[in-house]
Order: C-alpha cells, then sequence, then structure tokens
C-alpha cells in the first residue's frame, strides 16, 4: 500500500498537461505547509501568526487541486473554491478581533491572552 | 413420614371401612336464582348508602336503620335460599370477573376464570344464616352502643360493617377460591377498618395493623395454596377441584398416600396456614386478644362469631383436599388442639373480661380446628354454630357493662353487677352464655363440644388430642365462671373506667368526629361531670332486645341436636355438602351401610376412652369436667369473697410460682415475635436503607466520578495560550502521520 | 389519525402556551389536555376490539426513505391502554398544579404537554428510532419539570434523573440499530420478507430479530435490559428514582410513576419479549430473580423511610418489582398481569403521590415526623388516602389485586415442575419464587399500613406554626380550605372509580389485552426453543464482534474485504467516465 503511494506520485499527469508529475505540486503544497506551520509556532505576532494559518490553508487547496486534475474529477476544485470563498469571510473576521484584542491589550502578542485557561 | 401415613390411613380406613368404589355422587350443579346475588348485594348496598350518609353529613341514627334493613332482608332471602335449596347444590353466576385463556404447549385450552359467582350448598346456607342472623341482631346492638358517636362516626362504622358482611358473603358463598380470597382479605380490611375505629388511640391503631399484617401472613399461604390448586386442577372453582379430588379418595382410605400427588397433598397444606391466620390458630393467633380494642359489636361479630370461623369454612369446603393428605387433617388437629390449651392458660391469667373471651375465642376455635383434624366436620359446624350464638351473647353482655361502667372491663374493681337496677337481662344473657361456654350438661356448648371430645378418642391415634381438649374443657368452665361469679355476683362494687376521668381531656376538639378514643364516652359525659359521681348506665332497649333473643337462640341451638340423627340438623347439613365425612363418594358405595359408618359399626379399629365407647361415655365425662371446672371456680371467686379485688384464688397464686405471671404475660409470645422477627427485620431494613444510599447509589455516583476524574487530570492541558495549543496539535499531526508512515513500512 | 393528533395536539397547545400570556396557560393546558382526552375516547371507540391484537389506527409517512425511516404509528390494545392511561394523567396533572404552580406558568403547563405528546408517541409509535425518539425526548421535560419546580435537592436530582437513564438508553438504542443492521445486511429475504433492506419497522425487525442466534440475543438482551431496567427500574439501577420522585413536584411524580416508568416496561413487553425468545427463556431467572431483590429489598427500605414522599417512591420499585416478575413468567396469566399492573400501578401510585401533594401545599413537609393524625382534620383526604393505600396493597376487589394476583400466579405457574399438569406452563419458576415474592405482599401491608398509621390515624400532630386544635384561621394553607376542595376530590374520584371498576370488571381489559399476550407467549414458545433458531442468517455462526462466537476474526476480515471492495467499483467506474 504503501509503495503504491509512492508510485501514484511520480505519475504522470493524463494529457494535455506534459512535465510537472503529481509530486511536483504536491512537494509545493508541503512546502507551503511547512512553512505556516513553523510560522504559527514560533512568531507572537497575531497578525502574523493567522498570515501563516492562510498560508496552511492554501496549502491544503494546492493540494486538492492537484489530485482533483490527477483524477480527472472536478469536485476537488469545487471545494477549493467554496473553501477560499470561506476563508476569505474568515480573514475579514479574524482580522477584525484581531483589531479589537489590539485596542483591548495594545499589543499584538499572542501569549498576553490566556483568559481561556480550564 | 411413614408413621404420618400409617397414622392418616388407619384413621381413614378405620372410619371408613373397605374402599369404596369411586363415582359420581356429589349431587348435580343447578343453576341458581338470581335473587341469590342480593344477599352479598344488599350489606355493599348499605355501606354505600352509610358512604353517602356521611358525605350528606347526616347526624341521626339513618345510617344504623339502613344498614339494619338492608340485612335484614339479606337474612330473610338466605332462609329463602335455604328452602329452595332441598339438599342440592346451586351456582348463581353474577357476572364475569377474571376470565383469562391461553392454549398451552400441548395444545389445549386453559383459562383462569374466576366469576362473581355463588355456590350454594347446605354448608354455605349454614353459614349464611348465622352469619346474616347474626350481623342483623348485632347491627341492631350496635345502633344502640355506638349512639354517642351519631355523625360521621356513626356513618363510618355501619359502613365498614356493610361491607364486612358483603366480604364475609363473598367468602361463604363464592363459587372459587379467588373469590373465596376477595371475601378473605375483604373482611381483613373491615376487620382493620374496624379495630382502628378509634383511630386516635395509638395501641388501636397498632392493632388493627397487626391483625391485617398477621392476617397477610396467613392469606400468602391461602394465595399460593390457591395457585397450586389452579396449577393441579386447571381451575380455582370447587365444582371442578371437588369433583376432581374424588378419585383419590378411595386411594386415600386405602392408605395408599403414596398414589396421590405430592402437590395434591401440599395444596390443603398451604391453605391451612390462611385458615390459620384468619381464625387465629398457633403460632398467628397474637392478634386476636388485640382485636378488642375494637367495639364491642365488632368483637362480637367479626372476632367471636363470624369471621374467624372462616378459618374452619374453608377447611370444611375443601374438606376433600384436606382428606387426600397424608399431613393435612393430623397438623389441624395439632395445631387446633394446642391453640385451644395454650389460649385458655393464658385466658385463666387475665383480668380484662373482654381479652378473656377473646382467648376464650381463640380456645373455642381451636376445637373447631380439632374437630376438623379428628374427622367430624360435623363437630366442628356444630360447634361454630353454637359458639356463634353463645359467644356473640358473651361479647355482647360484656360490651353491655362496658357501656354502662364508663369503659371498665377489670374483674377486680366490678362486682355483683347482676344484682343492680337493670342489669338483669345483661346477667341472665351472661349466665346462659357462660353455661354455654363451660359446656354444661344439656346446653348447646355441652352437645357441641361432646361431638368433638367423642370424636377425638373414636378416631383412632387422636386420643391425645382427646386429653388436650377435655384439659381444656375443664380449664374453660373455670376461666369462664371467674368472670361470672367475681363480675355479676357476690358483693355491689364497681369502680367506672377511666372515660369518666379521661372527659376532661376532651374539652376541645370536634365532637362530631369520634375522636374520643372510646366508645362509652358520650354516656360517660352526661353522668360524669362532676368527678366521683358517676351513675352506671343499664342498657337500653335495643341492647336488652337482642341479648334476650341471642340468650333464646343460644338455648334453641341445643334443640337442634335432636333433630335428625348424627349431629343433628347441623349434621345434616353438613352430611349433605362437601364437607361431609364420610366423603359422599363412600356413602354410595356403602349406601346401606352409609348410617353405620358414621356411628362406627366398625368397632375393631375404633379408639376408646378408658375402654368404653367414648359416644356414650363422654356425656358424663365431659358433664363432669364441666361441673368440676365451675366448682373451682365457685370455690376460689365467690366463696367467701368480700371485695372485688381480691377473692380466695389469690391465695394459690404463690403456689404455682412463675405460672401465673407468665400466664398473664401471655407466655410473652409477642415479645418473642417481636424479638425474632420484627426487630431482626427492623434492623435488615435500616441496613439496607445504608446499602443503598451508600453501596448502590454510591457505585452510581461513582460512574459519575470517573469522567470528573478524568477531566480534572487532562485540565493543565487548557492552558489558554495559544502557542501551547498550536504545539499540541501540531504534535498530534506528526504522531498521526508517524503511525500512517510506519504503517505503510509495515505493509498493513 | 387519531394517533397523530393526540401526539400533535399537546404540541400544539405547548406552542400556545409559550406564545400566549401567563395568565392564560392553565386554560390552555386545560383545554389541550382534554381536548387530547377526548380524541383519545375516539380513539378508544374506533379501535376495533374484536381484533385486539393487531394493529389498528395507523398512519405512516416517510421520513428518511433512503434509511428505511418511516414516521409510523398504531396500536394494539396494550398500547392503546397505556395511551388511554397517559391521557387520563394528563389532565389530572394539569388540575392538581392550579394553586401548587404560581410562578413560570406558562414554562410549567408548556413542558407537560410536551411530555404528554412524548409518551403518546413512545406508545404509538411502530418505528424503532421514532419510539426512541420518544423515548428520550421523555427526559427533557421531566428535567425541566424536576430541576425548576422541585424542592431543594432538585439540581442534583434532575441531573441523575436525566444522565443515569440516558446513559442507559443510548445502549438500548445501539441493540436496537444493531437488530436493524442485522436485518439489513445479514439476513437472506427467504422467509423473512423484510431482510436484506434497511427497516426500522418494529414488526419487520420483530421477524429479524428472532432470526438471531441464542448467543447475539443474549447480548441484545443485556443491551436493551441496559435502558427499559434503568426505566422500570429494576433492583439494582433503581437508585435515581426515589431521589427525582422526592423532589418532583407532585404532577411530575404522578406522571413519573404513572407512565414513565411504564415505558420501561412496556419497552421490554414490546421488544424484549417477543424480539429475543431464546435469550428471554434463558435469562428469566435471573431477571426473576432480581425482580424479587427488589420486591424484597424495596419493600424493606420502605418499611424504614421517613418521608412519605420516599415511601411511595421505594414502594414503586417494589411494585414494578412484581411486574417484571410477571413478564418474566413467560405465560398468559403472568404477562397479562403484568400489563395490568402497569396500569394500575399508575392509577393507585398516581393518586398516592396526588394525595401526598394535597398534604404537602397545606403543611409544606412530608415527614412523618410531623405529621399525623389527619384523619380528624381531613376526613375526605384521610378516606381517599386509605382507599388508595388499600389498591396499592392489592386488597381484592380493587384494582391492584387482580394484576399482582395475576404476576404472582403467573410466577407460580411457571414452574418445570408442573409442566404438565393442566395448569402449569413450564418454566423456570415455579413455587419458591411465588413464594419469596409474595412475601412482598405480607411487606407491602407493613409499610403501607405503616404510613397509614402514622400520618392519617393516630394522635393529631402538625408541624410547628399550624394550630393543632383545627382552628387555623385559613390563612395558612393560602387558597386551600382544612380538607380537600371541590378541585382536588375532582381530580381524584375518576382515579377512585377506576380503581373500583378495574378490580371488579377486569374481564373486557382482560380480554382485550389475552389475543395481544397470548401471540407474545406463543412467540416465545415457538420461535424461543427452536433448535435452530438461526435459520435464515447467512454464516450464523461468523457473526462480528461477539465474544462467544469462534470466528471472530475471520468474519471480520471477510466484513473488512467486502466494505473495501465496493468503493473500487465505484472508482472504477469514475474513472472510466473520466475516459469518455
Amino acid at each position: 500500500m504503501g509503495t503504491d503511494l509512492f508510485m501514484l506520485a511520480q505519475a504522470g499527469f493524463p494529457e494535455p498537461m506534459g512535465g510537472a508529475t503529481l509530486a511536483h505540486y504536491l512537494l509545493i503544497s508541503v512546502l507551503m505547509f511547512a512553512i505556516g506551520l513553523i510560522g504559527f509556532l514560533t512568531r507572537r505576532n497575531l497578525i502574523v501568526m493567522f498570515l501563516c494559518t492562510e498560508l496552511m490553508f492554501q496549502a491544503a487547496g494546492i493540494a486538492l487541486i492537484a489530485f482533483s486534475r490527477f483524477h480527472l474529477e472536478h469536485s476537488g476544485q469545487t471545494f477549493v473554491i467554496f473553501v477560499l470563498t470561506v476563508a476569505a469571510a474568515e480573514a475579514a473576521m479574524a482580522l477584525a478581533l484581531v483589531v479589537l484584542l489590539f485596542r483591548k491589550r495594545e499589543s499584538l502578542d499572542a501569549d498576553e491572552w490566556t483568559e481561556m485557561k480550564g | 413420614m411413614t408413621i404420618a401415613s400409617d397414622i392418616m390411613g388407619s384413621i381413614l380406613h378405620g372410619a371408613l371401612g373397605a374402599p369404596g368404589a369411586s363415582g359420581a355422587a356429589l349431587p348435580a350443579i343447578e343453576a341458581g336464582p338470581w335473587w341469590v346475588s342480593l344477599i352479598p348485594a344488599l350489606p355493599l348496598l348499605a355501606c354505600i348508602l352509610c358512604g353517602v350518609s356521611a358525605a350528606m353529613r347526616i347526624k341521626s341514627k339513618l345510617p344504623a336503620w339502613i344498614t339494619v334493613g338492608c340485612l335484614g332482608v339479606s337474612f330473610a332471602l338466605t332462609a329463602a335460599m335455604f328452602q329452595q335449596l332441598a339438599g342440592g347444590r346451586s351456582v348463581t353466576i353474577a357476572w364475569e370477573w377474571i376470565n383469562v385463556a391461553w392454549t398451552d404447549s400441548g395444545g389445549h385450552e386453559r383459562s383462569l376464570i374466576a366469576n362473581f359467582g355463588f355456590y350454594v350448598d347446605s354448608l354455605t346456607c349454614l353459614w349464611m344464616l348465622f352469619v346474616t342472623g347474626l350481623a342483623t341482631l348485632i347491627a341492631l346492638y350496635a345502633s344502640e352502643y355506638m349512639s354517642h358517636d351519631v355523625g360521621t362516626g356513626y356513618c363510618r362504622f355501619f359502613a365498614a360493617f356493610g361491607l364486612f358482611v358483603f366480604s364475609m358473603a363473598c367468602l361463604v358463598m363464592g363459587d372459587n377460591l379467588i373469590l373465596l380470597y376477595l371475601g378473605w382479605e375483604g373482611v381483613g380490611l373491615c376487620s382493620y377498618l374496624l379495630i382502628g375505629y378509634f383511630y386516635k388511640k395509638p395501641s388501636a391503631v397498632a392493632a388493627a395493623k397487626k391483625a391485617f399484617i398477621m392476617n397477610r401472613i396467613g392469606d400468602l399461604g391461602l394465595a399460593l395454596g390457591i395457585f397450586l390448586a389452579f396449577v393441579q386442577f386447571g381451575s380455582v372453582e370447587y365444582k371442578v377441584i371437588l369433583e376432581a379430588a374424588q378419585p383419590w379418595l378411595a386411594a386415600a382410605q386405602a392408605g395408599h398416600f403414596d398414589e396421590i400427588p405430592a402437590t395434591v397433598q401440599l395444596i390443603p397444606i398451604l391453605l391451612m396456614i390462611g385458615a390459620f391466620g384468619k381464625s387465629a390458630q398457633l403460632p398467628l393467633y397474637v392478634w386476636l386478644p388485640d382485636a378488642m380494642e375494637g367495639p364491642t359489636p365488632v368483637s362480637a361479630l367479626i372476632h367471636a362469631a363470624t369471621m374467624v370461623t372462616a378459618g374452619v369454612y374453608l377447611i370444611a369446603r375443601t374438606y376433600p383436599l384436606f382428606l387426600v393428605s397424608e399431613y393435612a387433617l393430623p397438623i389441624v388437629a395439632w395445631v387446633g388442639a394446642l391453640t385451644a390449651l395454650v389460649a385458655a392458660t393464658i385466658g385463666m391469667a387475665q383480668f380484662d373480661i373482654k381479652r378473656i373471651m377473646a382467648y376464650s375465642t381463640v380456645s373455642q376455635l381451636g376445637y373447631m380446628f380439632a374437630g376438623l383434624g379428628v374427622l367430624t366436620s360435623t363437630g366442628a359446624a356444630f360447634h361454630v354454630f353454637t359458639h356463634a350464638f353463645f359467644k356473640a351473647s358473651l361479647f355482647l353482655s360484656c360490651g353491655a357493662v362496658m357501656h354502662g361502667f364508663a369503659g371498665q372491663l377489670d374483674l377486680r374493681k366490678l362486682s355483683g353487677v347482676g344484682f343492680m337496677k337493670g342489669w338483669q337481662f345483661v346477667a341472665i344473657a351472661m349466665l346462659v352464655g357462660c353455661l354455654n361456654l363451660a359446656g354444661f350438661p344439656f346446653t348447646a356448648g355441652y352437645f357441641s363440644k361432646d361431638m368433638i371430645l367423642a370424636e377425638a378418642f373414636v378416631t383412632p391415634h387422636m386420643a391425645p388430642i382427646g386429653w388436650i381438649l377435655l384439659l381444656t374443657a375443664g380449664l374453660t368452665a373455670y376461666y369462664t365462671f371467674r368472670v361470672f361469679f367475681r363480675v355479676f355476683v357476690g358483693p355491689k362494687y364497681y369502680e367506672p373506667g377511666d372515660e369518666v376521668h379521661a372527659h376532661s381531656d376532651h374539652g376541645h376538639g370536634d365532637h362530631g368526629h369520634g375522636e374520643h378514643g372510646h366508645d362509652a364516652h358520650g354516656h360517660a359525659g352526661d353522668h360524669g361531670h362532676a368527678a366521683g359521681e358517676f351513675h352506671p348506665h343499664a342498657p337500653g332497649w335495643a341492647i336488652n332486645f337482642v341479648l334476650l333473643t341471642l340468650t333464646v337462640l343460644s338455648v334453641g341451638a341445643a334443640g337442634l341436636y335432636f333433630l335428625g340423627d348424627h349431629g343433628g340438623w347441623v349434621g345434616k347439613m353438613v352430611h349433605a355438602s362437601s364437607a361431609n365425612y364420610p366423603p359422599i363418594v363412600d356413602l354410595a358405595a356403602h349406601s346401606g351401610e352409609a348410617a353405620d359408618a358414621h356411628a362406627h359399626a366398625d368397632h375393631g379399629a375404633h379408639g376408646s376412652f378408658l375402654g368404653m365407647d367414648p359416644h356414650k361415655v363422654m356425656y358424663y365425662v365431659s358433664g363432669i369436667v364441666g361441673f368440676v371446672g365451675i366448682a373451682i371456680a365457685f370455690a376460689l371467686h365467690y366463696v367467701g369473697r368480700k371485695t372485688a379485688a381480691t377473692a380466695n384464688a389469690d391465695k394459690l397464686v404463690p403456689l404455682l410460682g412463675p405460672i401465673p405471671k407468665l400466664a398473664q404475660g401471655k407466655w410473652f409470645v409477642d415479645e418473642v415475635y417481636d424479638l425474632l422477627i420484627v426487630k431482626p427485620l427492623h434492623l435488615i431494613s435500616i441496613v439496607f436503607a445504608y446499602i443503598d444510599k451508600l453501596l448502590v447509589d454510591g457505585l452510581v455516583n461513582a460512574f459519575g466520578w470517573v469522567p470528573r476524574g478524568v477531566g480534572s487530570g487532562l485540565r493543565p492541558l487548557q492552558s489558554g495560550n495559544l502557542h501551547s495549543y498550536a504545539v499540541q496539535m501540531a504534535g498530534g499531526v506528526a504522531v498521526l502521520l508517524l503511525i500512517v508512515f510506519l504503517a505503510s513500512i509495515a505493509g498493513l | 389519525m387519531e394517533l397523530v393528533l393526540l401526539i400533535l395536539v399537546p404540541l400544539a397547545f405547548a406552542i400556545l402556551i409559550a406564545l400566549r400570556p401567563a395568565q392564560e396557560a392553565k386554560f390552555h393546558a386545560v383545554i389541550g389536555t382534554l381536548l387530547a382526552a377526548g380524541i383519545g375516547v375516539n380513539a378508544l371507540g374506533r379501535f376495533d376490539w374484536g381484533t385486539p391484537a393487531t394493529m389498528q389506527l395507523s398512519a405512516a409517512w416517510d421520513w428518511l426513505p433512503t434509511l428505511g425511516l418511516r414516521l409510523s404509528v398504531g396500536v394494539d390494545s396494550v398500547s392503546l391502554m397505556l395511551i388511554a392511561l397517559t391521557l387520563l394523567l394528563g389532565p389530572i396533572c394539569v388540575f392538581c398544579s392550579f394553586t401548587a404552580i404560581q410562578e413560570k406558568e406558562r414554562t410549567y403547563y408548556g413542558w407537560l404537554l410536551v411530555l404528554q405528546a412524548a409518551m403518546t408517541g413512545v406508545f404509538a409509535s411502530r418505528d424503532i428510532v421514532l419510539f426512541y425518539t420518544c423515548f428520550e425526548f421523555t427526559l427533557v421535560p421531566m428535567y425541566v419539570l424536576i430541576s425548576l419546580f422541585g424542592s431543594t435537592n432538585r439540581k442534583a436530582a434532575a441531573t441523575k434523573f436525566f444522565l443515569y437513564t440516558f446513559t442507559g438508553s443510548v445502549i438500548t438504542l445501539a441493540g436496537l440499530v444493531y437488530i436493524a443492521w442485522f436485518n439489513a445486511t445479514q439476513l437472506d429475504s427467504i422467509g423473512i420478507q423484510s431482510a436484506g433492506r434497511w427497516t426500522f419497522d418494529i414488526a419487520a425487525l420483530e421477524a429479524a430479530a428472532q432470526a438471531m442466534p441464542a448467543n447475539v440475543q443474549g447480548w441484545l438482551l443485556l443491551a436493551m435490559m441496559c435502558g427499559f431496567a434503568i426505566k422500570i427500574p429494576l433492583f439494582p439501577v433503581h437508585t435515581w428514582l426515589p431521589l427525582a420522585h422526592t423532589e418532583a413536584p407532585t404532577a411530575g411524580s404522578v406522571v413519573l410513576a404513572g407512565v414513565l416508568l411504564k415505558l420501561g416496561t412496556y419497552g421490554m413487553f414490546r421488544f424484549v419479549l417477543p424480539f429475543l425468545p431464546a435469550a428471554v427463556l434463558e435469562y428469566a431467572p435471573i431477571i426473576a430473580t432480581l425482580s424479587i431483590i427488589g420486591i424484597l429489598y424495596g419493600g424493606l427500605i420502605c418499611w424504614v423511610q421517613t418521608d412519605v414522599k420516599k415511601l411511595v417512591a421505594y414502594s414503586s420499585v417494589a411494585h414494578l418489582g412484581f411486574c417484571i416478575l410477571g413478564l418474566a413468567a413467560l405465560n398468559t396469566v403472568g404477562i397479562t398481569g403484568s400489563i395490568l399492573y402497569m396500569i394500575n400501578h399508575g392509577l393507585s401510585t398516581g393518586a398516592l403521590f396526588l394525595l401526598i401533594g394535597m398534604v404537602y401545599e397545606r403543611y409544606h413537609t412530608r415527614s412523618m415526623k410531623e405529621l399525623g393524625g389527619l384523619a380528624c382534620k381531613m376526613p375526605v383526604w384521610a378516606t381517599f388516602m386509605v382507599f388508595f393505600t388499600m389498591a396499592s396493597v392489592g386488597l381484592p376487589g380493587l384494582n391492584g389485586f387482580i394484576s399482582e394476583f395475576m404476576c404472582l400466579m403467573g410466577a407460580f405457574q411457571a414452574g418445570d415442575k408442573w409442566g404438565s399438569l393442566p395448569g402449569g406452563t413450564g418454566g423456570d419458576l415455579g413455587f419458591w419464587y411465588a413464594l419469596i415474592a409474595g412475601l412482598g405482599m405480607i411487606i407491602a401491608a407493613m409499610y403501607l399500613l405503616y404510613m397509614v398509621g402514622r400520618v392519617v390515624w393516630g394522635p393529631l400532630v402538625l408541624p410547628a406554626g399550624h394550630d393543632d386544635h383545627g382552628h387555623d384561621g385559613g390563612g395558612s394553607h393560602g387558597p386551600l380550605p382544612t380538607d380537600l376542595c371541590a378541585r382536588e376530590i375532582f381530580v381524584l374520584l375518576p382515579l377512585a372509580v377506576l380503581c373500583i371498576a378495574l378490580g371488579l370488571f377486569p374481564k373486557p381489559v382482560i380480554k382485550a389485552l389475552e389475543p395481544a399476550v397470548n401471540n407474545v407467549v406463543e412467540t416465545i414458545n415457538a420461535t424461543g426453543k427452536r433448535p435452530d433458531a438461526a435459520s435464515g442468517v447467512k454464516a450464523m455462526n461468523d457473526l462480528p464482534g461477539l465474544p462467544s462466537s469462534a470466528d471472530v476474526r475471520h468474519v471480520s476480515d471477510a466484513d473488512v474485504s467486502v466494505a473495501s471492495s465496493s468503493p473500487t467499483v465505484q472508482w472504477g467506474g469514475a474513472l472510466s467516465g473520466g475516459d469518455k
């Protein structure tokens, strides 16, 4: 089963998409996701952290589109459209929240807030 | 086991002669007339009308007249039923009550049917005649006796009274065991309600509760007996059960009890537990003396004349079942004889005259059971019949005394009552009653008791029972006349009962509701306003009339003995029913010798009384024993008695050591029961209550604590810090990826 | 159609109550419950009593057709009797609350009506999911009623009630869904009509469940009893009941004792007995033993209570023990008695709770140390109290006797010793079960007469602040007179009349129940003892997830391969579609 996966990743796309394999797209996706994750874990600035989450989001989107094209199945791309829409709405909400938080403490440091401690 | 088998077998064999051919000899069952249903229905109507009276707040004697009227009509109908019956059997079905049908695994249609149907044969008539007759008379007596309580209490009394007669009629007339059970518990309820009539008195409430619970113990046995009878015969109706038992009678006569299924033999043993409870036999007798907390008419009707004879009725009704059981009748005989003796010894040492009468009731019921046990169902039924009249008159006389002397019942505080103005009727009634109870020659009680005594010596292996009963007869004569010589003759003296003094406590409260805790209160109030100025209150016309009637009846009952052979009129009635002994099946086989069979022509197997024929010699022996008892009472309680409180008997007391004290303390049976059963059970209940709270519920709560504990253990993870959440998430994803990776390497 | 109306009318009135002002709540509640009762009377009239065992007055709509879910209702005589009991107690609960509930009336009456709708739904539903939905939905109104309108410890009682019964019911749901799954995937359609497709129809699943092997039935019995036994409540899982009863408002207790407990016994009758005959035959002695322990243990605990309401609550544990004993007898007399017991217990114990509530409203205590001898102050109340106590004790002539006697008799008949005798039915109970359970009759007399002896008879005892001499100045009871008022008598009278009617004329009811019960008994005897109980099952010994089954692992593999193969097929189809 494991070997199946690797073979699948190196296979070329169905025509007419020459050159790039599924592995290329997935690599980009993984890289973007890793950058986003590392950024999220290391940075304290709320806005930067938020940007990092967006980065991970889009990484997932790329993977979805790649697989969708690979399988000639359009539902994956449709999903990405949905995800983008939701992400846009969410971004608006999140930025508004960040602004509110900034107004409260005059700081963007994520560690300032531990109100949800159980 | 072999001994018991031998005893029972030889009893039956000896008494019956050779086993007869079994055949359907019971008379055919006809459809009875519809108006038979009115006999129980009228008392119920009276009960309902009394309830309506209570709701309408009627403050007159109307409920009493309603009850007397309904019961009187009921009695008349019973007499008509007796006239119509003419030795046959009939069943009248009022409506169908319980009816469940199913198909069993063998494909047979089975059903449990119990109708509100009334089975009428001569035994039913015998019982119903004295039940309705006495109930009418005693209701009349109570109309005067309870008059202080006119209002709600009066209605309550007569409602329960009517309900009692209804239940008793169902018990006696029911055509199946479940309807008998209905009557059985119904009379128990009425007994509960009427013992607890003075519900403000804790002792009355406790006595009522005790009576109900003691009876319930017996009822459980009865219920199991009914279940087993149903399982065995597939029916609870007499017409089926009595018929079904016939084939085994032959085997029983031959002493071949191993041919009779064990389940059949178990049925009567279960049924008799119920009988012991209701008829206050060992070991369940302790409720009856306490039941005297109720108003005296109740004691007379329910706890002397009718309800307590239900056990005798049950055994007589299902006599064929008892005959086919190896142990049943010997147990009944022994329990009856021992109860008779124990109750008599307690009765000798009591001072409360009503209690003495209560113990004498227990004792006489013992006689009846012993009579059934020694195979004289006629003797038992005759004793039930005579006892009903003379014991009712004794109780009502005691009640009249209690009524007139403000609740005074202590024989040490009353003397010479018979010589006081207006008390002559009571004294005569009391004397006649005492003579009957003591078995004075040529009284009704003499003949009925004699039948049982003679039969005890006739029936093989039962002579010890006979001796016990003979001793008891002497004791009975003694304690009966102890009461008479102390209270009704001798120097005139009285102290009023506590109700005079108690009156001052009753200044407030609602007088209409009978809350004063004692029946004679109203009259005591009339006469006792100034302390110390108490006048006895002689009975009025209703009480005197009833006493006189009962006296005449109890004397007249003796005449029944001469109406026909073999136990007189009562014997005829019993012979014509299923309670007949020897069984009818046998009579059919020995048609010519039927009379001889009862007269024990077959002398070879018979017991004897010191080598003489008990039937002939017992008249003299029991008469002499009775005389001796009366003479001792005369010597100890009349001769030389100057005051009410002391008598010659007191000199004897120290000579007997601890016995008088023990007897006065009722052999401390109540205390022993309390110590051995009630207290441990209460302790167990308390332990259970704690187990329930701590262990059973504790485990449930422990389950509730598990999630809470887990939650509080995991709580620190929820730090509130965004970064720590992120790290946990990333860590989690890493672990999942690792698992997937390892799994793919392993090739799973 | 009546059945749907019976569910919808109370719901509609609940909504109406929520929308209208609080002063009108009482009025709408009365109209709603009376209207429902009227429809119920109509349903009783339309029911064909000639064929009481067949499902009648049915109605059904598709709900989620892909899953086979249907909103399907229908009643046989057993369901209809219990619905009638629910509809009778509905108005009684409303009437008895007029003075007791003074605030948040809309919440109270609204939820009361919702509760009635849910209970009716349980008895009427012919679809397992609908049954379960209603079964669980009774918890919500009851939770609200206890936690908002109860006495001092109400929050804890309500929470315990909810969590305890809910936990059990979830397991019951698992069992029921397993049967549906079994029917859809494990059965050949030969012989059983509806097999091989998803359905939650009770009748269809009954046939499917009977085809299960005995060991599977055993596990399902355990699963189902988890929910039903807690609801009944059977002996070791009863502890929520006294607490909930003691804390609930009067109407809550009446409904709880009258109907909610019967959901458990009804569930046993409707699901456990006919669905799992083999397991029931095997485990009947255990169930009977637990019920007998409940009878004696519950009864003895009653005897040492000082809180009247707690005493009556524990008495429910003892009484329902008789009910379960009758069911476990697995014969016609026992089961008929048990169903009668469900109705009778609702009447008599419901009335006892009403009576206790009436005293509580006047004296604000339920302790026997503070109350005594009320007969002289409240003779009408005392008369009713003695009456219903006697009904509860099982006095012949009143309703309790018929059912108690039949339950005990059923247990007695079910002895293996007398399988061949005319009145014996064979089984694993018998003499000793009946004898020991019969001791409960004596204990019942002990504790109930102890209660009556303390509270009704004896010298007058009233809590501090009340005049002992019968002159209470009118003000201390609020709007209530010393003795019962007309409204309270009106509430009690129908129950009393029914107690007498069912005690003296039970035959029509018995005859109506009999065919339905006989069906169940015959099912148990016919299928439970069948040597090859699982004739229609594919690979009957190879069922997954059963510890006692030998080849569990092997079958799970087969299952997985089946499950994983079917997506592949779709996958291929998608690919080929893409190629075009």
